[in-house]
């Protein structure tokens, strides 16, 4: 084969194995998870294939640290991330209505002005 | 003298940093697995981006020509590159073993220059230290790995180490001039730089099952810092210096 | 209540079943409708999981192979700021290959096994990619018009249902915004330069039109309409929509450098559609299925960075680590 780039004719077609394709010989995956700064959330941010921690660490900066700022990653084996079942989300759907818990729910403004108006209060 | 004596050192790094970091980028595109292809394409960006730093030395500090000048449009007597850099990438075993025998010279050879008193070659030392940092650290992994790994793994490993050996020794290849700079206080010379990184990769080597070969004097491959290269550096430089010749010297890239 | 999951015996289950549930393909439906994400986990029917496996999939080896055209003239830069910018370029195609196979694989389908269909030709990737890169030029056409065409594709891609693919979408498109600025730049730096440059850009724009006018796929009158894949926000846009939308963005881009395109009817209407002489859709079909100038080679060098890799891959596999499909 003569290719017009001259890395692929360096390359020794020759010495190829058997052509075949092979199955069930991938690695794990890790999910990553990305730190831009001191003092921010570590976020997920996606996975690698790797064998081992210190290797998912060392292939997972290139992929998701090679632009940007970054403090830390972090890598877990996908097998050791837990997660709820999601015909489960529904625990969490009256969360957002017990306003009681935000502070947005207590507003008492009105009710001083109406009781400095009702009462003639002098500021 | 002390200015021709850091020019040659000047040159000789950025020559290794431009070839190695040439020669690894062929990688990018069709490594071993797309996680370390993009690693392994990051670490050539980043020698060049080290070449290009050195140039700029010798540009702002010695009046030579600019960076672009410097890497395109030399002749190849006038490269210092050890031989070691300018060998094809060969399959990832060379590939890897050529990075970890090169990178714990290079890390050690900045950890020393970061105490330069040539301020300018203490800065960048200090500058690119984390970069080189965790190339080491990527080669080590890989190295510890891979020697651990099949029977296929090993073997390769070993015989890529053993072909390698007296490439890598040409590194430490002694200038003329380096009294000057041993003497100024500006690097401590490559006798000193090959002890400290013999130990290192010997220790590297053994934890990773595999064996330190036996060093031949006579075998060591001098002559890259003299402008004595391997029969693959024209044609290198003659491929990277193409579009530039196809044009006019003034054409702007 | 509490579990890892591993989908991969309910994804079995699932794929295996042809009847959709209708209560839980209504709750689907309404929720896409809603704007919300289908995540990995959620139930989704058959086909939505089939069609965005292929979809993804083909991206992903969009980007791969895609890398190899470029990578053509990665030894050959012509300056520090070009070396680097290419390298940095050619391996973002990679990363982002690394980011869809990573999204399809959400969906129950291994690396290796599309891997597998990539070198069987099972599997397809964009057409475009099975063209040379005859000169330097070719590297500022495809940085900036190429990739102008996967900006388009991408960023309207990044609207649709599945989330995963929407996030991994919306890093490329970041990403390619860096590849768009720097081949502008240097497709600049030829139309503004000598007459050799100006000369091997022009001969580049030409090679590359028909490819690039059918990047985006047939005319939709003559292609497929799924209003399924459009419900199910799998395809966001037509094929004619998106070509549009290109063409209104790049092609005055082009002609401010005082550098033609190969076709005398290109213009725009006063509607704002742009016309153009017909692009030989025989050309795409054939190039599809294999008749292109470089389908051959891409593959075979795919399939040796596949092979010529294996042993790496196989030494840093822990053999007692079993593979479970990715969370998000």
């Amino acid at each position: 084969m003569s290719s017009l780039d001259p890395r692929v004719n360096r390359l020794d077609f020759k010495k190829l194995a058997d052509g075949n394709t092979h199955t069930n010989s991938h690695l794990i995956t890790w999910e990553v998870f990305h730190q831009e700064k001191r003092g921010k959330q570590v976020v997920h941010v996606g996975i690698v294939h790797a064998s081992t921690p210190e290797m998912a660490l060392i292939l997972a900066k290139e992929q998701y640290a090679r632009r940007g700022k970054t403090t830390n990653l972090w890598v877990a084996k996908t097998s050791d991330v837990y997660t709820f079942n999601t015909e489960d989300e529904d625990i969490f759907e009256t969360t957002p209505e017990k306003t009681f818990r935000d502070p947005a729910f207590y507003k008492v403004r009105d009710r001083i002005e109406k009781f400095q108006n009702k009462n003639k209060v002098a500021l | 003298m002390k200015n021709e004596a850091i020019k040659d050192l000047l040159f000789k790094m950025a020559d290794d940093a431009l070839i190695i970091g040439h020669r690894n980028s062929e990688w990018t595109g069709i490594g071993p697995m797309l996680e370390e292809d993009l690693a392994f394409s990051s670490m050539a960006q980043d020698k060049i981006g080290h070449a290009q730093a050195l140039y700029n030395i010798l540009h702002d500090t010695f009046g030579e020509a600019d960076a672009n000048t410097l890497a395109f449009k030399r002749e190849e007597k006038n490269f210092k590159c050890c031989q070691f850099v300018e060998q094809p990438i060969g399959e990832y075993d060379f590939s890897i073993v050529r990075q970890f025998l090169f990178d714990h010279a290079e890390l050690i050879r900045y950890d020393m220059l970061s105490q330069s008193s040539f301020l300018q070659l203490a800065q960048l030392a200090k500058k690119v230290k984390g970069e080189i940092k965790y190339h080491v650290m990527h080669a080590d992994t890989f190295v510890k790995q891979l020697g651990k790994g099949t029977e296929e793994s090993k073997a390769r490993m070993q015989s890529s180490l053993n072909y390698t050996w007296h490439f890598a020794l040409g590194i430490f290849e002694k200038s003329e001039l380096e009294n000057d700079l041993i003497f100024e206080n500006i690097f401590d010379g490559e006798e000193e730089l090959k002890n400290r990184w013999l130990e290192k990769v010997t220790s590297i080597i053994e934890a990773s099952g595999l064996k330190v070969p036996a060093t031949d004097e006579s075998k060591i491959v001098y002559g890259g810092r003299k402008g004595f290269h391997s029969e693959y550096l024209k044609p290198l430089l003659d491929e990277m210096c193409e579009v530039v010749r196809s044009d006019e010297v003034t054409a702007e890239w | 209540m509490y579990g890892s999951t591993n989908l991969s015996e309910e994804d079995a289950k699932r794929m295996n079943t042809t009847v959709e549930d209708s209560d839980k393909l209504e709750a689907f439906e309404s929720r896409i409708a809603r704007g919300e994400k289908i995540e990995p986990s959620d139930w989704m029917p058959v086909e939505y999981r089939k069609q965005l496996i292929r979809m993804i999939e083909q991206h992903a080896h969009s980007e791969i192979v895609g890398a190899l055209p470029e990578g053509t003239w990665i030894t050959r830069a012509p300056n520090f700021r070009r070396k680097l910018a290419l390298i940095a370029k050619v391996q973002d195609e990679i990363g982002h290959g690394q980011l869809l196979y990573s999204a399809a694989e959400t969906l129950g389908k291994t690396r290796e096994e599309m891997m597998n269909d990539l070198l069987s030709g099972k599997s397809k990737y964009s057409n475009v990619f099975n063209y040379p890169a005859n000169t330097w030029a070719d590297i500022a056409v495809i940085g900036f018009l190429v990739d102008g065409a996967a900006i388009v594709n991408q960023t309207i891609n990044s609207k649709g249902s599945y989330g995963p693919y929407c996030r991994a979408l919306e890093r490329i498109c970041y990403e390619e915004s860096f590849h768009l600025k720097q081949g502008h730049d240097n497709v600049v730096y030829l139309a503004t330069g000598t007459k050799h440059q100006r000369a091997i850009l022009q001969d580049a724009i030409n090679r590359w039109y028909r490819p690039l006018l059918h990047f985006f796929g047939p005319p939709d009158k003559m292609s497929a309409h799924s209003e399924k894949l459009m419900k199910w926000k799998v395809k966001l846009a037509s094929n004619d929509d998106m070509r549009n939308q290109f063409l209104d963005m790049y092609v005055p881009k082009i002609w401010e450098l005082d550098i033609a395109f190969p076709d005398p009817n290109l213009k725009k209407n006063s509607d704002g559609i742009w016309e153009f002489s017909d692009p030989d859709w025989d050309e795409f079909k054939r190039v599809i299925n294999g008749g292109g100038p470089c389908n051959a080679e891409r593959i075979a060098v795919r399939k040796f960075a596949e092979e010529a890799g294996r042993w790496v891959r196989q030494a840093l596999m822990n053999p007692s680590e079993k593979y479970q499909i990715p969370l998000a």
